[in-house]
């Protein structure tokens, strides 16, 4: 299936999937998604979107299906500065804005829509720079650990990494860790978190001691800038990187010397995000300033990684011609559901049920 | 924009609107402008780079009748008023997303077709014009789903209406475009257009409306009430005008029971519905001739029906009774039919209504050739100053006179204008065009839109893709002075940009941005950010700059932590001399560090005599030998201090010109006496000791 395309008029910088109301084990009828959007509407806004796990049904419902609208808007709310990174735990969502703050919402989305809402909890500034300027907050996670207690880590412009805890943002800590832009963050393991910086690096802390850099790659042949980092959601030493060339890096790090490096060029222009497809952690999914998504098997279980199994499907738009910003691939469905957002002021989503549409590259 | 048509100068007036507009809250109230000048203040502004904003300030001192009585000091007006001019609506903005995926694409294919024709050497134009006219069909879409998306909206307002109106106006004058020049040259026996603007007139123009028929037929349930309807008759003839026929002759069926009706009138009523079903209709795959032929019969048919029911109708006819409202309105109907102009102007309300049933019953094979004349012909009985400018546009077109049509396009919507140019450019019309306008039409409207996108602060970046299509010199260069303004307010929006820089060769624009950057990184007090700014555009003399300015910290401080900084420079694979210097002298910290004195000697030599080093370093680096001198191990053979001795007395010879040093404190940059003899002293035990070492 096709990338379906939902215009809503702004231009969507951030994305994330909420967690089921029914908790992970079980799953809704309906999911839930964030958006943050950027520039003259600056927008956190709540939508839901029918389970594609729930959605097998026949032809005839199936025209139905494609006269109502991909996802609908179920709250929204003004945000302070444009959106440039959201990750979201259980009914909590967090943002990081291009204000430098850290901003926590609360989600209520209820079991019926009329109460659903999004109401500011708390925000605080978290990048600034030496010259007391606030700086722009370029990314954002979640510590993967399911508890309230969890720590969000953001980067910025300032080259600094803060850590705050999700119920108490004043304890704010934040390291000053690169001379360069740093563009993305992710937390391999609870206690780590890896950075990707403009100046072509990627860095892993200890989150026991943040201000010390535990281990520095580079690439080793050509140098990239890196625009996104995400890591493996199993294997913490699988982490992949998007470069301003277009092209995905995929690291393995399990020798911490000389990391192992693979190049996947996918894109034609700057990869925005990257993330490892939780269904199915043999699969990169990518997006990038190209207007286009593209979907990447790395690797298939069991088989040899040869070199016939690496193929790239990429899915594009005719209705989306500008930069696809952001991405999430939803954890909690069997079947594969992708939303992503663009310039083109366009809600993207991807559903795709059958593993048998792949092509060569 | 100038039109240098001979005789022609109305575009030019009509171009030049005036309008005052007075701010309020303003500077002043309205209506006291003179007295308010009398007072001999002005008024200072500057308008905004990007869009229709504008910054104004009173040039002086607050008025007396502003300040309160016990204020004796007269105060700076110190207030901004900060005004700007809506042009792009926010609700506009889904179609303008959705009309630029298709230009986009338009361009796209259209560069396809052009290299195949490079290549193939194949027909541009067939293979062409079928794509062409799928995208004039997806800009209509987009054109209607506004229209849709603005009706369905929930809240009404004069606004809404007003962009429906011209989303309409839009949709008519593309279609009637779309179907003259794509839809009548697509391969096919039949090149008769008058079936397409039929169509375009029933879609853009609907009468009678379909409710109108509803309400009729619902409020007469049975044949005698019915045709004792007063609105049934106009609205027969509104239907025959309009060429629905089929939908005539039901209706006329259903009549022709009533009692009301006189046996002639039902009789005819019947068997006008009958001739009406039989209308001939044209297929792509009959040739004109044998259309002409059946048609032929069918117009006699009708001859005949009229002059049978015109001597029912004469006064001295017995069997009809006196004013036979039926039979005359099925008369009229009859005469539309067979394509009196008198009848079909006796009804028509309006100049298409006219145009097309001249069209559908006069000339049915009619070519779009034949328009022109036939346009003249119906709209001289038509007052023109009442037209409206879709009238005028759409009038324009069926002339085909284009460059007057794209001057109403503009008037409609700018948008309008540059599509409309564009597409004409694809199917090569547009040199008529070329040579009536001063400027290359395409270029200007579409330079125009560009710049009406870019005063919308999301709609930069469909901005400058329009700038950029415009494929001009003008275009890139108009693109590149909006580019290096846009504001950049994250480092992904300036990558953005800076890679639009380079699909478009905005080499100076790219520049600009990379030292504005730069500049700004530095005065952040990110570095390391600075550096790659400024070395991305060649700027060694900034990157030197922010490098002694880390050379000093390290003086000053007396702490070696520019490591990271400089770490992470160099993986972007720059390379600078300054740079260079500050990696190798960060090694041999780090090897004297680690006690490994003869490798860092040896890199701090290298430093010395590869002179990557700046002169103001040089003394701070000979004090640096002097403990790999002085210490137990021989570090230094007797080459490398002779070396180091001409090093020092290079220095001592030419001694550093002060404004070249960093350091405001010029001294320091100067080797001081004491450690320049300590540093002799060093040099000579070295010597000794590596002459006895050999």
């Amino acid at each position: 299936m096709s990338l379906q395309v939902q215009p809503v008029a702004r231009r969507i910088t951030a994305v994330a999937w909420l967690p089921p109301r029914a908790g992970n084990a079980y799953n809704d009828a309906d999911l839930h998604f964030v958006t943050g959007s950027g520039g003259k509407h600056r927008e956190l806004v709540l939508w839901t979107t029918v389970n594609p796990d729930f959605d097998n049904d026949t032809e005839g419902a199936q025209d139905s299906a494609d006269e109502r609208p991909l996802a609908s808007l179920i709250a929204k709310v003004a945000h302070d500065g444009d959106i440039h990174g959201i990750a979201a735990l259980s009914d909590i969502v967090a943002t990081v804005s291009s204000f430098g703050t850290i901003s926590i919402y609360q989600a209520d989305h209820g079991h019926s829509d009329d109460t659903s809402r999004l109401a500011l909890r708390e925000s605080i500034t978290a990048h600034r720079f030496a010259n007391s300027e606030r700086a722009s907050g370029t990314a954002l996670a979640m510590q993967p650990v399911d508890s309230p207690d969890a720590e969000v880590a953001s980067c910025g412009e300032d080259g600094c990494i803060a850590y705050a805890q999700v119920s108490r943002l004043d304890a704010l800590q934040q390291h000053e860790v690169d001379s360069t832009v740093i563009t993305g963050i992710c937390w391999p393991t609870p206690a780590q978190t890896a950075i990707s910086t403009r100046g072509g690096q990627v860095k892993l802390f200890d989150r026991r001691t943040p201000a010390d850099v535990s281990a520095v790659f580079v690439s080793p042949s050509t140098s990239y800038a890196f625009e996104c980092i995400a890591a493996h959601p199993s294997q913490s030493f699988r982490l992949a990187t998007g470069t301003d060339s277009g092209a995905v890096l995929l690291w393995d790090t399990r020798n911490l010397k000389s990391p192992a490096m693979e190049v996947f060029n996918v894109h034609g222009s700057n990869v925005w995000d990257v993330q490892f497809d939780p269904t199915n952690s043999g699969r990169i999914v990518s997006c990038s300033d190209d207007a286009t998504l593209a979907v990447t098997q790395w690797s298939t279980d069991g088989a040899d990684a040869s070199s016939s199994a690496r193929d790239v499907r990429r899915v594009s738009s005719f209705f989306n011609v500008l930069s696809v910003n952001c991405l999430d691939v939803c954890p909690f469905t069997r079947s594969s559901i992708i939303v992503a957002g663009s310039d083109s002021g366009n809600l993207l989503i991807e559903k795709s049920t059958n593993d048998d549409d792949f092509q060569l590259f | 924009m100038g039109v240098t048509r001979k005789g022609v100068d109305k575009f030019v007036v009509l171009r030049e609107k005036e309008a005052a507009i007075h701010l309020l809250p303003g500077l002043f109230s309205a209506g006291t402008q003179a007295e308010w000048s009398n007072q001999n203040r002005t008024l200072i502004f500057s308008t905004h780079p990007l869009n229709n904003g504008c910054a104004l300030a009173v040039a002086g001192k607050k008025p007396r009748e502003h300040l309160s009585n016990e204020c004796r000091v007269f105060e700076q007006d110190e207030k901004v008023y900060a005004c700007r001019m809506e042009s792009v609506p926010d609700e506009r903005l889904p179609f303008i997303y959705d009309s630029h995926a298709v230009f986009v694409s338009l361009q796209k294919l259209m560069r396809a077709a052009d290299v195949d024709l490079q290549e193939v050497g194949t027909e541009r134009m067939s293979v062409g014009i079928s794509s062409l006219l799928q995208m004039s069909a997806l800009y209509r879409e987009a054109m209607l789903r506004q229209v849709r998306v603005l009706q369905d909206a929930p809240k009404q307002s004069e606004f809404i209406s007003s962009e429906i109106d011209m989303f309409q106006s839009m949709h008519a004058a593309w279609h009637l475009l779309e179907i003259i020049y794509l839809t009548t040259n697509m391969p096919g026996l039949s090149t008769s257009i008058v079936p397409h603007f039929m169509g375009w007139l029933n879609f853009n123009f609907p009468a009678p409306l379909a409710e109108e028929g509803q309400r009729i037929l619902d409020g007469s349930p049975s044949a005698d009430v019915l045709a004792a309807n007063a609105a049934l008759w106009p609205y027969l003839k509104k239907l025959a005008l309009r060429g629905h026929v089929t939908t005539m002759a039901n209706m006329l069926e259903r009549i022709a029971p009533a009692k009301a009706l006189s046996t002639m009138a039902s009789r005819w009523a019947r068997e006008i519905a009958r001739i009406a079903r039989d209308m001939p209709l044209g297929s792509d795959e009959e040739t004109a001739g044998s259309f002409n032929a059946r048609w032929r019969l069918w117009n006699a048919e009708l001859q005949n029906t009229a002059t049978a029911i015109r001597s029912l109708l004469l006064p001295d006819n017995e069997t009809t009774r006196p004013a036979d409202t039926a039979l005359e309105s099925l008369h009229s109907i009859v005469d539309v039919m067979r394509g009196d102009d008198d009848a079909i102007s006796a009804l028509g309300e309006t100049w298409q209504d006219i145009m097309g049933a001249t069209l559908l019953y006069s000339e049915p094979t009619a070519q779009a050739d034949r328009l022109p004349t036939l346009t003249t012909e119906v709209t001289d009985s038509f007052q023109t100053s009442d037209f409206s400018v879709l009238d005028k546009a759409l009038v324009a077109l069926l002339n085909h006179d284009l460059p007057e049509f794209l001057v109403y396009c503009n008037q409609i919507e700018p948008w309008l204008a540059a599509h409309v140019t564009d597409i004409m450019d694809h199917i090569n019309i547009l040199g008529i065009c070329r040579k009536v306008f001063a400027v290359d039409p395409r270029e200007h409207y579409i330079l125009a839109l560009g710049e009406i996108y870019m005063s919308h602060e999301d709609l930069w970046r469909v901005g400058l893709e329009y700038l950029g299509m415009t494929n001009s010199k003008a275009g890139t260069l108009v693109m590149g002075e909006y580019a290096m303004r846009i504001p950049i307010e994250s480092d992904r929006k300036a990558e953005q940009i800076l890679r639009i820089c380079d699909k478009y060769k905005l080499g100076r624009a790219k520049d600009r941005i990379h030292r504005q950057l730069g500049r700004q990184k530095w005065q952040r007090g990110r570095l390391g950010a600075a550096i790659g700014h400024f070395a991305q555009v060649s700027d060694h003399r900034s990157v030197g700059q922010v490098c002694d300015q880390l050379w000093n910290e390290y003086l000053e401080s007396g702490n070696l932590t520019y490591g990271p900084i400089i770490d992470g420079v160099l993986a972007t694979g720059l390379k600078h001399d300054r740079l260079q210097f500050l990696t190798r002298y960060r090694d041999f910290h780090v090897c004297y560090n680690l006690g490994d004195y003869v490798e860092a000697g040896r890199i701090l030599l290298s430093i010395l005599t590869n002179e990557i080093a700046p002169p103001y370093a040089v003394p701070d680096l000979l004090v640096d030998t002097i403990p790999l001198l002085e210490g137990d191990a021989l570090v230094f053979s007797s080459n490398d201090t002779f070396e180091l001795i001409r090093r020092a007395e290079d220095l001592i010879r030419s001694p550093e010109e002060p404004s070249l040093s960093p350091a405001a404190n010029t001294t320091a940059a100067i080797i001081d006496k004491s450690e320049l003899s300590l540093f002799n002293v060093a040099c000579a035990r070295n010597l000794a000791r590596s002459f006895v070492a050999m």
